[in-house]
């Protein structure tokens, strides 16, 4: 879809997003800040109202991509995840530098020594050092932000690259331990260990529920190997597909086009996105996650686009539509079935 | 099942699918109002009440004052209205006090931190000896097991607040590394105060076997004295736990 890179492609619709956002985020501060304004010092504020803003834009970021699973209408804010990833970076990182600023400046011990050697051992307890565990999801969603645009995309390929953003959910997992070892401890009010409940739970159950309402269908092998039984021809929508995970094989969609059937990846060229959730627009699937097009006969972008996946042989036996599981080389042509 | 299809680089999502971003976009800045509003409200209040504990006359916030300074466990001015003062440097570092002033009457100039019972005079420049002077007496309390938090006298005192509490630890580890005042905040008054000022068993500085378990809620055992109107406790490190 796209060959050159520009630093980020803006659509009014990202214009809107990225307002909703950051409107947001500053509000959160806002409030926060005129709310606890009583007794804290102004920098411990500071550190509380950006570490909690960090830990809910990082739910936010995990949650979206269930969410969309689970209610389509939820898509096109996978599209813009990037965004929300950068700016709780962002946020991440302006929590960590209130801190350095506060508990680890005015020292004779330089601050990035002194956050390191202040706390006691890893295996005290109570007084486990929880400092570490931010600092790692930190390095974490710095990497993720960084390497977050389409070059790094190219450059890593999409199988590395979203196996790198996967990490996302042990720095998930590392902000609440940060959180659990350290002010959760200490807390006399349930604000932070509510937040912290329901945003993990919440994630867990959304995951869960995702997980459950798997849309692919059963392969069922037919009596010739290796083909698989998709099922009846006219069960599958116009520009609409079914998704067949074959046991030990990738993920298939075979799409209708009108009278045409065509079998190609389920897994998008851009960043393995779901293609088979994707639609037929101008005779090309469309991915639903950034709008990569490929044709159905050959798996490839039409032109100047030079991405391409991979297709797979069709065969009707009555009315019944059999899948060849194994992948064609991406961009091979393959004849569409008429049924 | 809602069939508009959006692709991210079309300009706008179709009407209806628009109108529902439109909601979630608006529920997004609200929610984030809300949450604030909860987490701000809801945040910890400003450390312990200590602050609220044995205050007595409030101290001047800049101030040369003078008085007789001992410099064990820490560095102390008792000044002559009986009000024991804590001595500290600038940034995380103690007063540093040449050792010849002990137990002389000096005249010290700095900015006052204080936070109900706990003062301290954060200093400008060394103090002056005027004269030899006559440290305060020591009036023993005998052996004692106290709980409370091990923190340092000058963000306790209020240079930060909370300035206490496990999230405040590692700031009070280098604050103590830097020699500030090590301080016992107790969990209930003792004898009207709300803190103590912390000695090892021999009435030199906190032993470094105590580090682990600064910030933390501990109890500890020793011996307790009065020295002029402040509290020391000399902690026997073998004794002190976490409950
Ligand atoms: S994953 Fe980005 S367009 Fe398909």
């Amino acid at each position: 879809m796209s060959v050159r890179y520009t630093p980020v492609s803006w659509t009014p619709f990202k214009w809107w997003f990225d307002a909703a956002l950051l409107a947001g985020v500053a509000l959160y501060l806002w409030v926060f800040t005129w709310l606890a304004r009583g007794g804290l010092d102004e920098a411990t504020v500071a550190i509380r109202a950006r570490g909690t803003l960090a830990f809910i834009l990082l739910t936010l970021a995990l949650a979206i991509g269930p969410l969309a699973r689970l209610d389509r209408r939820f898509l096109p804010l996978l599209y813009n995840r990037r965004h929300l990833g950068v700016i709780t970076a962002l946020v991440a990182a302006s929590h960590a530098m209130a801190v350095l600023d506060w508990h680890f400046a005015y020292s004779p011990t330089p601050p990035w020594l002194a956050v390191l050697v202040s706390e006691p051992g890893v295996t005290q307890w109570p007084g486990t050092p929880f400092i570490p565990f931010g600092i790692m999801a930190l390095l974490i969603l710095a990497v993720l932000a960084a390497t977050s645009h389409d070059f790094w995309l190219a450059f890593l390929g999409p199988p590395l690259w979203k196996a790198i953003h996967m990490s996302l959910y042990l720095a998930y997992a590392l902000v609440v331990a940060h959180v659990a070892f350290g002010q959760l401890q200490a807390a006399t009010q349930p604000g932070l260990a509510v937040l912290v409940a329901l945003g993990a739970g919440g994630l867990i159950f959304l995951h869960l529920a995702a997980a459950l309402r798997g849309e692919a269908w059963t392969a069922i092998a037919a009596p010739e190997a290796p083909w698989l039984i998709v099922g009846h021809a006219r069960d599958i929508a116009d520009g609409r597909a079914v998704v067949m995970r074959p046991a030990g094989a990738e993920a298939v969609a075979v799409f209708r086009n009108g009278q045409a059937l065509s079998a190609i990846s389920h897994l998008c060229a851009h960043q393995n996105g779901p293609l088979g959730e994707g639609r037929v627009l101008d005779g090309c699937v469309t991915c639903p996650w950034h709008g990569f097009q490929y044709r159905l006969e050959d798996g490839r972008a039409p032109p100047p686009f030079t991405e391409k996946v991979a297709t797979y042989r069709l065969r009707l036996m009555g009315d019944q539509v059999w899948l060849d599981p194994r992948p064609n080389p991406p961009g091979t042509y393959v004849e569409p079935l008429r049924a | 099942m809602n069939d508009e299809f959006f692709i991210g680089w079309q300009k706008r999502p179709p009407p209806r699918l628009g109108r529902f971003l439109a909601m979630v976009a608006g529920g997004l800045v609200l929610g984030m109002a809300a949450l604030g509003l909860a987490l701000g409200s809801a945040d910890e209040p400003g450390g312990p009440d200590f602050a609220a504990i044995g205050a007595g006359a409030a101290l001047p916030d800049t101030a040369e004052m003078s008085g007789v300074v001992t410099l064990l466990p820490y560095p102390v001015l008792h000044r002559a209205d009986g009000r024991p003062v804590l001595l500290g440097g600038d940034g995380k570092r103690g007063a540093g006090i040449p050792p010849g002033l002990d137990g002389q009457v000096a005249t010290a100039r700095g900015y006052v931190q204080q936070r109900g019972s706990i003062g301290m005079l954060v200093l400008d420049a060394p103090p002056v000896a005027e004269r030899p002077g006559t440290p305060p007496p020591v009036q023993a309390l005998g052996r004692w097991r106290i709980t409370g938090e091990i923190c340092d006298g000058k963000c306790a005192a209020g240079s930060m607040v909370a300035g206490t509490g496990l999230a405040h630890r590692a700031c009070a580890t280098l604050c103590l590394s830097g020699e500030l005042p090590a301080i016992l905040v107790s969990a209930a008054p003792v004898f009207g105060q709300s803190f103590m000022l912390l000695a090892g068993p021999d009435g030199g500085p906190l032993p470094e076997t105590l580090r682990p378990l600064i910030g933390l809620r501990v109890s500890m055992e020793g011996a307790l004295e009065w020295r002029g109107n402040l509290l020391v406790f000399r902690a026997d490190p073998a004794a002190a736990r976490t409950p």
